[in-house]
C-alpha cells in the first residue's frame, strides 16, 4: 500500500491512514506533536499553526494528501532553533505569554513573517500574526515581543 | 494512497477525475471546514500547469491552483485584484488559498471572483475530451451550482490586462481578518475623450451570486461626466429597484443601504 511519506521535524515519516485525515489530528495524535493546538478547526484561530516547506499553514485546514514530500515543522522541532531561542527570550522577557495555549501558533507565525521580513513595522508585525488570536495578553506584548526578537536577534533572519 | 490521489501532471489529473469520482483539492481551506464524509480527493497542489501566472497581450492568466500570497507577490496581476486579495483572512489563509478553490466553493461571497465578475474574466476549463472558454458569469448557475463537468477541472482565470486601473473595492466585514464579507464591491470605470467607456459595479456577498446588472450599466455608456452627473439618481434608483438581497445574518435594508452607499461614492470618485 502506498503511505504518505513526508519530513517532521526534519525526520522521515511514512504515513498509512486516510489522504483525507486532517494533519493537525494526525500531528497530535500520531506523531504526539501536542504542541499543535486545537481551537476550532475552521483556519480562524491559527493555534493549529505549523510551517510546511517554511510557509504557515493552519494544520487544521490541510489534509493529509497534500503534506506528501513536504518538510512539516511544529514547535517541537522549532524549538532546536536559534531563532527559537530569540523569540523564546522576548516573550519571557516582555512576559507575552500567559496560559499559553495560542503561544506555539503565534511563535512559528513570527518566524515566518521573521523569515520573509527580517525588520518589520508594528503594523507589518500585527498583520502577519492577525490569523493568531489570543484570548489572555491582549496582544501588545506579543507584537512587542516580535520586535524586539526582530532587533536582537540581528542577523538570525 | 488510502481515500487520495496526487495528480503530478495536468493530464494525469484530467484522467483521474474522469476516471474516478473524487474532489478535487486545491488548499484545502473551504473544504477541510465542510469536512466532506466519505469522499475521496484529487490533490492538485503538484500540478505544475495549475500553477502558474502568464500575460500574453490581452490576458493575464491566473492558474487554478495559484495562491492568493503568490498572486500578491507577482508584478502582472492587476493592482485591483491584489486590493481584493490582500484583504482576504490571514496570511496562512492567504497562503493555502487559491483561486479555482475561491470560484469551485460557489460562494457569492468569494472576493477574487467579485473582481472577475466586475472585470469580465473568463475562465478555461478543461477535461479529457478538451479544453472550453467560459465567462465568469455564466459559470455561476445559482447558489453553489457551477457550469463544471464531473470530469472537468478549472485550468485558468484570464483576466483583462487593461481597463482596470481605475477602480473602487470595498470590503465591508465584522472584523478586520478572517472575517467573510457582509457586503463587498468593486467598479472599474474608464473614460475616452470625455466620454464614458465602461461603469462596471459588482457587488458580492448579498444574494446567490455576485450580482452585476449590465444593462443598467449600459445606460451610462457614451455619456460625458455631466451628463452622468444629470441622470445620477434616476441611475440609483435604477439599482435600488432590480436589487434583491438574500435574508442573512445582517438585515437585508442594512446590506442594502451599504450597497447603495457604495455605488454612489464610487461614482462620486469619478467625478459623477
Ligand atoms: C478562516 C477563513 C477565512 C476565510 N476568509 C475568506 C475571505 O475573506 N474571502 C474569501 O473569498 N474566502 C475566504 N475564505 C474561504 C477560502 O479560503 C477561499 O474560498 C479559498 O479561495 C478556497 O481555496 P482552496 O484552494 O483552499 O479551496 P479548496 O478547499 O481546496 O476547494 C474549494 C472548492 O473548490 C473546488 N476546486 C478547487 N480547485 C478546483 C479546480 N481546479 N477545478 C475545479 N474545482 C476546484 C473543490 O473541489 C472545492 O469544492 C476563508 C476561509 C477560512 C477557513
Ligand atoms: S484549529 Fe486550526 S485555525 Fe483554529
Ligand atoms: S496566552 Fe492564552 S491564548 Fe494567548
Amino acid at each position: 500500500m502506498n503511505e504518505i511519506r513526508f519530513t517532521l521535524n526534519g525526520k522521515e515519516v511514512a504515513y498509512a491512514g486516510s489522504a483525507t485525515d486532517r494533519l493537525l489530528d494526525v500531528l497530535r495524535n500520531e506523531y504526539r506533536c501536542t504542541s499543535v493546538k486545537c481551537g476550532c478547526k475552521e483556519g480562524e484561530c491559527g493555534a493549529c499553526s505549523v510551517l510546511i516547506d517554511g510557509t504557515l499553514l493552519n494544520s487544521c485546514c490541510v489534509a493529509m494528501g497534500a503534506v506528501e514530500g513536504a518538510s512539516v515543522v511544529t514547535m517541537e522541532g522549532f524549538r532546536e532553533t536559534k531563532r527559537f531561542a530569540a523569540l523564546d527570550k522576548a516573550f519571557g522577557e516582555l512576559s507575552a505569554v500567559q496560559c499559553g495555549f495560542c503561544i506555539p501558533g503565534m511563535v512559528l507565525a513570527a518566524e515566518a513573517l521573521l523569515s520573509r521580513n527580517p525588520h518589520p513595522s508594528e503594523d507589518e508585525i500585527r498583520e502577519g500574526l492577525s490569523g493568531n488570536l489570543c484570548r489572555c495578553t491582549g496582544y501588545n506584548a506579543i507584537v512587542n515581543a516580535v520586535n524586539n526578537a526582530a532587533k536582537e536577534g540581528n542577523g538570525l533572519w | 494512497m488510502v481515500n487520495g490521489y496526487i495528480a503530478t501532471s495536468l493530464q494525469e489529473a484530467l484522467e483521474i477525475r474522469a476516471s474516478h469520482d473524487v474532489v478535487p483539492y486545491a488548499g484545502g481551506t473551504d473544504l477541510m471546514v465542510e469536512n466532506r464524509q466519505g469522499v475521496e480527493y484529487l490533490f492538485l497542489n503538484k500540478v505544475s500547469e495549475l500553477k502558474k501566472i502568464t500575460a500574453d497581450d490581452e490576458y493575464v492568466r491566473i492558474g487554478a491552483a495559484v495562491t492568493f500570497t503568490e498572486a500578491l507577490a507577482n508584478a502582472n496581476v492587476p493592482q485591483l485584484m491584489k486590493e481584493a486579495v490582500s484583504r482576504i483572512a490571514a496570511p496562512a489563509i492567504r497562503n493555502a488559498g487559491t483561486f479555482g478553490g475561491n470560484l469551485g466553493n460557489g460562494s457569492a461571497k468569494a472576493d477574487s471572483v467579485l473582481i472577475e465578475f466586475v472585470s469580465d474574466a473568463k475562465l478555461r476549463l478543461v477535461s479529457k475530451k478538451g479544453e472550453r472558454m467560459v465567462d465568469v458569469d455564466k459559470f455561476y448557475l445559482g447558489r453553489k451550482k457551477l457550469d463544471l463537468g464531473s470530469d472537468e477541472l478549472i485550468a485558468e482565470v484570464l483576466l483583462p490586462k487593461k481597463g482596470l486601473e481605475q477602480y473602487s473595492y470595498e470590503k465591508v466585514g465584522g472584523r478586520n481578518a478572517l472575517a467573510i464579507s457582509r457586503v463587498s464591491f468593486a467598479g472599474v470605470f474608464a473614460a475616452e475623450n470625455g466620454r464614458i467607456t465602461n461603469a462596471a459595479a459588482a457587488f458580492g456577498a448579498v444574494a446567490d451570486t455576485v450580482l452585476r446588472y449590465k444593462d443598467i450599466e449600459t445606460t451610462l455608456i457614451g455619456k460625458t461626466i455631466d451628463e452622468a452627473k444629470a441622470m445620477k439618481e434616476d441611475y440609483l434608483k435604477a439599482y435600488a429597484e432590480r436589487m434583491v438581497l438574500t435574508r442573512g445574518r445582517v438585515s437585508a435594508e442594512y446590506r442594502k443601504n451599504v450597497c447603495m452607499n457604495l455605488l454612489r461614492d464610487f461614482l462620486t470618485k469619478f467625478g459623477i
